[in-house]
């Protein structure tokens, strides 16, 4: 087992009288993938989403990389860290591709534009897209969007990778160009925590699954185990609505 | 009609308009400075400029302009002992009142633009700050240009006010032509001519900008 990347202990989040996540322990290795699966509205998303801070979880301690976020001080610190991947892309619609890899790096990294431009032609030869660098976002398909968002993360150098739904809002033929260059990152050691419906994915790629529902890891087993022999009654369930 | 008189104020009256312009360029640029401000304190989560920031827009939307120019004309110098001239008078009231607007329609701009923007920013470690300046911003403003010239085009006419403070704007010429010629309806007529070349033309540079940006909507 590798050193710990994420370690998360009894994290909660309510919206008002709506507690979406009720106590969360999880602890993330380093180029570890983990994939979070479970029906919608089980809390997925806002389990990731509690991870960088984009939610405040109401209780509970997350240390990233021996940092315990605190949501103020040190947290642009540890987003540096963290890139994430949205269901949306979230592409920066006035800049081209080129701007959209080299804005963050040269602000935040304070690396100068020629190793930004370095930085971000590497990156976008890795998912395919170097031919694209001047295009806008608006002018590029779902999947060639959602390459730029992930070569975006990586230009930061993160230390783990945060996927939000990433192929949820893809048409189907651009599903598999998306989870390539997630395979390849996978393999190349990065750390991940997948949010998906992918099960193929799932199985394939992901070291460990947790099965997240009703605002707690049901379970969490190897992908193997867990789709050949779920445990508890909710993931037989959910497993026999969707495979 | 009297086309003569007509033609011998056409020159006072196309300074005035210049005056016009100039009044309505520099309330609005300070609205532009002030309203930006405005609605950015108001949407930090800081609830003492928040509840300031919204007790500034609502006094200055909810109060007429005429009572706002009397009170900085009339008002203000007994305040500060110090007696306000007409040209500062004008543009201090057309300033804020335009702040006030100004800030609404930022707000508005900015609220328009998709959370997934501050969040993708925030998420790459960029601050609030800088995902506003590089991100949220720039999207906003471009679509912030109809509402902004609709602001300017409404400017322009209602600077028509600080005539009643003897500034001598364009309407306030008019007034003048008139109490020596008595040529009521040809100078009336002359002064809406030109309020309508204006903001005529402000409307269709608007539109012109507008075409230019949207190349980058979605």
């Amino acid at each position: 087992m590798n050193n710990e990347l994420i370690k998360i202990t009894g994290l909660r989040k309510s919206y008002g009288n709506n507690e979406v996540l009720k106590g969360i322990d999880v602890s993330i290795a380093e180029e570890e993938v983990v994939v979070v699966i479970g029906p919608s509205g089980g809390g997925k998303s806002t389990f990731l989403r509690c991870i960088n801070y984009l939610e405040v979880p109401t209780a509970g301690e997350i240390v990233f990389d021996g940092m315990a976020l605190d949501g103020k001080a040190n947290i642009n610190e540890v987003r540096k860290e963290i890139g994430m991947v949205f269901q949306r892309f979230n592409l920066f619609p006035h800049m081209t591709v080129m701007e959209n890899l080299t804005l963050a790096p040269m602000k935040v990294r304070g690396a100068s534009k020629d190793e930004a431009v370095a930085k971000a032609e590497l990156y976008l030869r890795k998912v395919g897209l170097l031919n694209k660098a001047d295009a806008y976002p608006d002018s590029l398909s779902g999947g060639q969007q959602q390459r730029v968002a992930i070569a975006r993360a990586l230009c930061m150098n993160p230390k783990a990778m945060l996927f939000d739904e990433p192929t949820s809002a893809l048409d189907p033929e651009m599903i598999k160009e998306v989870l390539d260059v997630m395979k390849d990152l996978a393999d190349g050691g990065m750390t991940m925590v997948v949010v998906t419906h992918e099960m193929g994915f799932a199985r394939e790629v992901g070291d460990r699954v947790l099965f997240l529902d009703q605002g707690v890891i049901e379970e969490e087993a190897e992908p193997q185990e867990f789709f050949s022999h779920p445990k508890s009654e909710r993931a037989k369930l959910f497993l026999s609505k969707i495979l | 009609m009297d086309f003569e008189i007509i033609k011998s104020a056409l020159p006072l009256l196309v300074a005035g308009a210049g005056v016009t312009v100039e009044i309505t360029a520099l309330s609005v640029g300070f609205g532009m400075a002030i309203g930006i401000v405005i609605s950015l304190i108001r949407l930090t989560g800081i609830k003492v400029l928040r509840v300031l920031g919204d007790i500034y827009v609502d006094f200055l939307r909810g109060t007429p302009l005429l009572v706002q120019i009397f009170l900085v004309y009339f008002a203000l110098p007994g305040l500060i002992h110090h007696q306000v001239d007409a040209f500062f008078a004008a543009i201090f009231a057309c300033s804020i009142n335009s702040g006030a607007y100004v800030a609404e329609i930022f707000r508005g701009g900015i609220e328009s633009i998709d959370k997934g923007q501050m969040e993708a920013g925030r998420s790459l470690g960029m601050t609030w700050w800088q995902t506003m300046r590089y991100i949220i911003l720039p999207q906003a403003f471009k679509r912030i240009i109809p509402p902004l010239g609709n602001e300017f085009i409404a400017m322009l006419k209602d600077s028509s006010l600080v005539s009643v403070i003897g500034f001598e704007e364009l309407t306030r010429r008019g007034q003048l032509i008139i109490a020596r010629t008595y040529a009521s309806f040809e100078i009336w007529l002359s002064v809406a001519f030109i309020y309508l070349i204006m903001t005529f033309a402000v409307a269709r540079f608007v539109g012109l900008l507008e075409r230019r940006y949207k190349k980058y909507e979605q």
